[in-house]
Formats: C-alpha cells, structure tokens, sequence
C-alpha cells in the first residue's frame, strides 16, 4: 500500500533512530520515505548531543566575583552577601540608592538589596560607621561571602 | 446549554500553552513553538485554551523577550476556541499587590485582545483580593472562573472550601475552579470535599485543575466527573504528567467510560502529541512522565514548576546536593508561617526561606522583606498564626498587623503613570510600566519573529535535522520531495 502521508509516528521513530545511533552514516528507508544523513567526523563514538540549550537561571544577570582575593584596611567591617542573588544598590529602579561612599550608617540602616528568586532581602550594616566603598556594581550577581560594602565603624565611645 | 440526564457533558480546558510547559520546561515555551499547530489546537475540541498565567507573563518579559500582549492578541485571534487568561487576582502577574484601577485596566486589555474568560485566584484564598477582578472582568465583558487552591493542612478542611465557594457565589463568578497545585488530592478527599463544593456553589459550574506529582491525578478526575464537575483542565501527552496535568486523551478516555459525552476529536490529539513530542526533541525539552506515588510530597507540598526551578538555582550555585535537606526543612518553614498554600508566591517564600535556614546554618537569620509582609497580613488573611520564634525573629509586633483589604492600602497609579508615559500611551504599556522597571522592557521592542502557521510531520522532521549541529549532510526523499541539506 502506498503511503502518502509522513506521520508524526514515522518521524519520532527516525528522531529515535537519530538519536540513540552512533552511525556516521545513517540511511533509512520506509515505504516512500528515504532519509540519508551523515554525521561529521564519520567516527562515531561520540555521544549524541541534542543542539537545544537547557533553560538557566540568571539568563540576565551579569556575572561578578568583584572581591575573591583582595585585602580590606584592618578594622573595616565588611557586609558580605548571605547568599547567591543580584545586588541593587537602591529599593526601586531609578530610586535614591540606599548608601553612597561617605554615609554615615546605623547598624540597622539598609545598605542594600539582595534579590533571589524574585524575592527582595533589605541587607543591614549590622555596624555604626561610614560607608567606605561599594564594591559591587548594581544588577550584578552576588555569591555568598561576596563582599557588598565596606564600612568604616565609628569609635567606639568613651 | 443545560443538557438532560442521561445526554452529560464532561469538557475540556487545554493547558499545554500554559500550566504545562510551566511546569515540564521551565515555562519556556515561545509563541513561535504554539503557532505551527494551533489549527491542530482549534479542532480538537477544548471548551477553553488557557494561554496566559503569573509565570508566562513574567517569563515573556524577562527571559523569551516577547511581548505578552502580543501573544495574547494573536493567540486569541488564531483561535476560535474562547481563551482563559489567569492573572493572581490583585497581584495580577507578580508578587506585589496592584491597586484596583491596575486591576480594572488589565480586565479592560484582556477583553480588547480577545480573551474571554478570566481565571483568577487568590494565593490565601482570600476572596477580598478576587473581588476587584471579578467585578472589572464582568463589568468587561469577561466571564469570570474563581480558583480556591487546595492544601493539605489542619485548618483547610472541606468546611473551610464550603465557605470560600459560598463567598465566591456571593462574588457572582461564572465558574468556581478547585485548584490543586502540588497534586495533593486523592480520590478519597475528593469524594467527601467534591460534593460539599458542588452543593455550596448552587449550581455554578465547577472545574478541576489537579496536577499529576502524586501520580492520583486521573483517578481524582474521575471522583470529580462523578462528584458532576463540569470541566477539566488538561495538557497534551507529551506536555502531561510528572508536575504537569493530566494528559486529555486519559481523560477524555475516563469521561467516555463513565458514560459521558466529550467534544474530543483524536485525530487531532495525536497531531498535538507528535507535534510537541518532535518540538522537546528539537529544543532538549524533557517530556512529561507519570509520576510514582511520593509520601514525601505531602509533606514537602512544593509544587513542580518550584522545584525544577530550584533545582536550576541549586545547580547555579553548585549546591544540588542540599535539595533534600531544604525539602525537609520547608514543611517546618510553612508551619512556622501558618499554614500558607504552597503557590506562587508564598511557595517561593518557603522555599526560599528554607533555602535560607539551610544554607545559612540558623533558622532566620535572614527573613526577606516579603515573607515579614506576608506576616503581618499585608497581602490577607493568614490561614493560621504564625509561630512564636518566627514572629520574634522577623520582629513583628501586633501594631504592625494589617486588617483591611489589601487593595485598600494602595492608592490608584493610573493618574501618576498617565502623567508620566503621556495621555497617548496605549493601556498595554501602561500596565507594562505598571508592572515593570523600563530597562526590562526594552528588549520587548525587537520586533517579533515571522510566525509559521502551519507545520506537518515532514517539514519537524527536517527542523529536527537542522537543530543537530553533528549532522553535515541529509538527503530526506518522499512522497514525490526530495530535500538535500549540506552543513
């Protein structure tokens, strides 16, 4: 009987044959259906890999590891991310950034925020003293232990 | 139509455009992998094509760089099948609270694209946050289908889902959805909550929308069908199962047996099924497989889409290995919050924040912003009190807790956003300003691919051939075509 009609069958079974084949040459012929592929290299051997790239997170986010191997002044106290997210240095794009270099800050003033999985983490100073230096560029990736800020804490009184 | 004894109807809601690849592909599926066989979705006999939800929205937006609008507009143009458009109800696709004028807005455009129903619900079940919606959907033309979400927990019993289908018949909803995002319900829980609801709803149609992870799906849907649920929601074959829903031709099958008529053409199920099946081929896309029955799922209740997703983020940051540990510590978490169902987006706070407590080696060490919110009732009702060390942890004092509806605390922005895009703006923009920050929206800008309208087997054959990077030469004969490609 004549086939004038490729079906989705007919084709998931070549997909199959495709992938799960380590030919160099491949010829296939069904009915009225002939496909003839070559693989390069002709060897063989090699692992069928699927040419798809897997969904991953933090597609938009720009990698920075600002602070692996530097050394602070002694007595600088360094606010370190808790965790993997994106550093925003303000509560809302285009708003007034939490700290600047320079600011004073209070141990529970906010320096800034740490986003993962869409959730916002208000990072505190945890320190009285003065904002030294912000080491990490808005938007960018964090890891933990990432040093955020830097900040210089006030003498202690008396 | 009313239809007699003896002649019933059992009808279909197709989720593949949506819950489905949200839930198997990381809702990673483009508009230009929908179009080719939307024909082939037209025909098979669906009452209902949900094509937008929370997560589709957001992902057109960050990740695929399309305009969900567009999507939404051509979907429901290509289609004849009305389309179903979910939105969070007063969060509508994020994780914040709108004002209701945003709200009313977003009823507006989806009527003007062509959607004509939709779908809401509330992640509390807090009817307060679904009433802006369903009264702007009406008041647009919309028919309106109001989701409760089902949990496992002490205090959500089948009285408890009495009361909120009693609140949403009040609401005046066209249809009353029971929700199970985790595949938590079993056939014996839906033999005693089944009948309650339908009873409390008076008549208004019910739906059932249960996910597959505990592999009980389809034997629930058939308590269901028994129960004189009206609908279905289900994806195809490929895209069915695992995290995802129930396949529609099993379905279908079960409705069939218990007597029932269905509207399903299977001759275009399979062309959906081969088509997909070739399209996760082409694009590594894993297909959706029956799950095993988990005991741990019930305690963990943490839906698929979350946990494909933290397993990414876990591998991200080389910690996969700490996934059993956090799915043991979220059950704590979730006590510890009272009892808040395990969606989006408290299942993101709980996973999160048991993310947190494991990785950082002390129990609330950090508390995001969000979850001290979530706590002091900003976004509703909490099902139960939180617990006493969370509370003393996050701080939270009892001046600081929020009793009024949630919508009431948030001025309108429309003015504000008016002033600032210019009077012309048309009202998709504004609710994309509305939603996000204007960076985000750029790439949305580019214009749109040429979108192919139809496909056959032949022509994904040849598109799985050139998605292959090994392969330099085929020669595809047949029928009277005779195709040669050379790298």
């Amino acid at each position: 009987m004549r086939k004038d009609n490729l079906t989705y069958e007919d084709v998931l079974r070549i997909v199959e044959l495709v992938k799960t084949t380590r030919f160099s040459e491949f010829r296939l012929k069904v009915g009225e259906i002939e496909v003839h592929l070559k693989r390069k290299n002709g060897a063989g051997g090699d692992p069928v890999v699927l040419h798809g790239q897997p969904a991953s997170p933090g597609e938009a986010a720009a990698p920075a590891r600002p602070t692996a191997e530097r050394s602070f002044p002694a007595g600088a106290v360094l606010v370190r991310s808790p965790m993997v997210g994106t550093f925003y240095r303000a509560p809302a794009p285009g708003a007034e950034p939490f700290v600047e270099v320079g600011k004073h800050v209070d141990a529970d003033s906010t320096v800034c925020i740490i986003e993962v999985m869409k959730l916002m983490n208000s990072i505190a100073a945890e320190t009285r003293g003065v904002v030294t230096e912000i080491l990490v560029p808005n938007g960018a990736r964090v890891e933990p232990g990432d040093v955020l800020v830097v900040i210089e804490p006030d003498p202690e009184d008396g | 139509m009313k239809t007699a004894a003896g002649s019933k109807r059992f009808d279909f809601v197709d989720v593949t455009l949506r819950d489905a690849h949200q839930c198997l592909w990381s809702t990673r599926m483009t508009t230009a992998m929908m179009t080719p066989i939307l024909g082939a979705i037209d025909r098979a006999g669906y009452a209902y094509i949900n094509i937008l939800g929370g997560a589709v929205f957001d992902v057109c937006v960050r990740y695929l760089h399309e305009n969900p609008w567009e999507r939404v507009r051509l979907l429901c143009e290509r289609l004849e099948t009305p389309c179903d458009a979910l939105t969070r109800g007063q969060s509508l696709y994020t994780f914040e609270l709108f004002p209701d004028d945003i709200v009313e807005l977003n009823s507006e455009v989806f009527a003007k694209l062509g959607v004509k129903v939709l779908t809401v619900y509330d992640a509390l079940n807090d009817n307060r946050n679904v009433a802006s919606s369903v009264r702007s959907g009406h008041a647009a033309g919309l028919k309106v289908n109001a989701m409760m979400t089902y949990t496992l927990s002490p205090v959500h019993t089948d009285a408890y889902y009495v009361a909120r289908t009693k609140e949403l018949v009040k609401l005046k909803a066209d249809f009353i959805a029971i929700k199970d995002p985790t595949g938590l319900l079993t056939p014996e829980r839906g033999r005693t909550l089944f009948p309650a609801v339908l009873k409390a709803a008076g008549g208004v149609p019910l739906k059932l929308h249960s996910h597959c992870q505990s592999g009980l799906a389809p034997e629930v849907y058939e308590i269901a069908i028994r129960s004189g649920f009206r609908y279905g929601y289900t994806a195809s074959r490929p895209l069915a199962n695992g995290a995802s829903l129930p396949a529609t031709e099993d379905i279908g099958a079960r409705a069939r047996k218990l007597g029932l008529r269905t509207s399903l053409d299977a001759a275009a199920l399979r062309e959906i099924a081969g088509y997909f099946t070739c399209v996760a081929e082409r694009e590594g896309k894993p297909l959706g497989e029956v799950a095993r029955y988990d005991a741990a799922l019930y305690e963990h209740q943490i839906p698929g889409g979350m946990i494909s997703n933290l397993r990414s983020q876990l591998q991200a940051m080389s910690m996969e290995h700490r996934l059993p540990e956090i799915l043991e510590e979220a059950p704590r978490v979730r006590k510890d919050l009272g009892y808040p169902i395990v969606v989006s987006p408290f299942a993101q706070y709980i996973v999160t924040q048991a993310t947190l407590n494991v990785v950082q080696g002390e129990r609330y060490k950090t508390i995001p912003d969000e979850i001290r919110k979530y706590a002091m009732g900003y976004y509703g009702r909490l099902a139960a009190q939180p617990s006493d060390e969370f509370l003393e942890r996050a701080a939270i004092r009892p001046a600081d807790l929020v009793t009024e509806r949630p919508g009431e605390h948030i001025k309108p922005w429309i003015p504000r956003l008016r002033k600032q895009l210019g009077p012309s703006v048309p009202d998709e923009d504004l609710l994309l300003a509305a939603f996000y920050p204007k960076p985000l929206l750029e790439p949305l800008k580019k214009r749109a691919p040429e979108y192919e309208f139809r496909t056959t087997p032949l022509n994904e054959l040849i598109r799985f051939i050139g998605s292959r990077g090994d392969i330099e030469y085929a020669r595809v004969r047949f029928a009277g075509t005779d195709m040669t490609f050379a790298a």
